[in-house]
């Protein structure tokens, strides 16, 4: 995607309500090509906020991926396996 | 969890399903169950007991279905009848009072917290975890089950019983949250937002 130049940018959004619900859909891969397409074409080139938000909200959902997710105990995973056996057993 | 059995596996299907299609989403379960108790043995006892019930209950799991959704269906029901009553934290608002909260248009028309991409990127501690695990358990819910797991509204729906639409408001609500946190933080690190 090519970069675009931020002094052409609108600085408010004409349509920012409707446009913030559609960038979380957009990002939940809820949004249908057309919807994509117009938000690319006419916000996140055009204005702005627009433009902000949407690397925000991608900045945002690659940091929770990276500092909030982890493995579980290897104990807990053990127990988990040896209870199941058990109950086989039984 | 829809507890009337469809199947009848035979033992060693009940153990293929078991470890080949429960025991891989381990990780996610206890992170899960981590972030609902935000207590480390809490949340072992939440995964132990969710595998166990899955085990009981396989017959009703329907093979070819989403079994990480099945899953986290139970602990997530299993967290609201078994260990929030016992949480310490008393519950402070009124749940009927919070649900049509999320489903007002107030929900659009917040202000979107003033938060700069390059002051969330120095955040690079336990700042993010932190403010994740402070937010209310049914915003943070939504967030793992979107942002860390990368189910869809649907399948949100699904696994906490309630329609698409609230899901929707309540993710965007449950963001803006979060961000006003991060925000505030950022702030209080002598970030100029503006
Ligand atoms: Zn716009």
């Amino acid at each position: 995607m090519e970069e675009p130049d931020k002094s052409k940018m609108k600085t408010d959004c004409p349509e920012k309500q409707q446009c913030m619900q559609l960038l979380q859909r957009i990002m939940d891969g809820e949004a249908t090509d057309a919807e994509r397409q117009h938000f690319i074409e006419h916000h996140l080139n055009e204005c702005l906020p627009c433009y902000q938000e949407y690397h925000l909200e991608v900045a945002l959902k690659e940091m929770l991926k990276s500092k909030c997710t982890g493995k579980a105990p290897s104990d807990l995973v053990e127990k988990i396996k040896s209870a199941i056996d058990q109950n086989t057993i039984m | 969890m829809d507890e009337a059995p469809r199947n009848q596996y035979s033992q060693g299907e009940k153990d293929r399903i078991f470890h080949q299609e429960f025991m891989p989403h381990v990780n996610s379960m206890h992170n899960f169950a981590y972030r609902l108790t935000l207590d480390a043995d809490d949340a072992k006892d939440l995964v132990q007991d969710t595998y166990l019930k899955a085990y009981r209950f396989i017959d009703s799991f329907q093979q070819g279905t989403n079994a990480k959704a099945w899953l986290f269906r139970i602990l997530k029901n299993s967290f609201i009848n078994d260990y929030r009553k016992k949480s310490k934290e008393p519950s402070k608002v009124d749940y009927q009072e919070v649900e049509s909260y999320y489903n007002s248009d107030d929900v659009d028309r917040q202000i979107t917290p003033d938060l700069r991409v390059e002051a969330l990127k120095d955040m690079i501690g336990d700042e993010i975890s932190n403010a994740l695990n402070s937010l209310d358990v049914d915003f943070k819910t939504v967030i793992i089950l979107a942002d860390l797991e990368d189910f869809k509204y649907d399948e949100m729906a699904t696994i906490l019983d309630i329609p698409i639409g609230t899901v929707r408001s309540r993710l965007h609500r449950a963001r803006n949250l979060l961000k006003e946190k991060l925000a505030n933080y950022a702030k209080s690190m002598g970030y100029n937002n503006s």
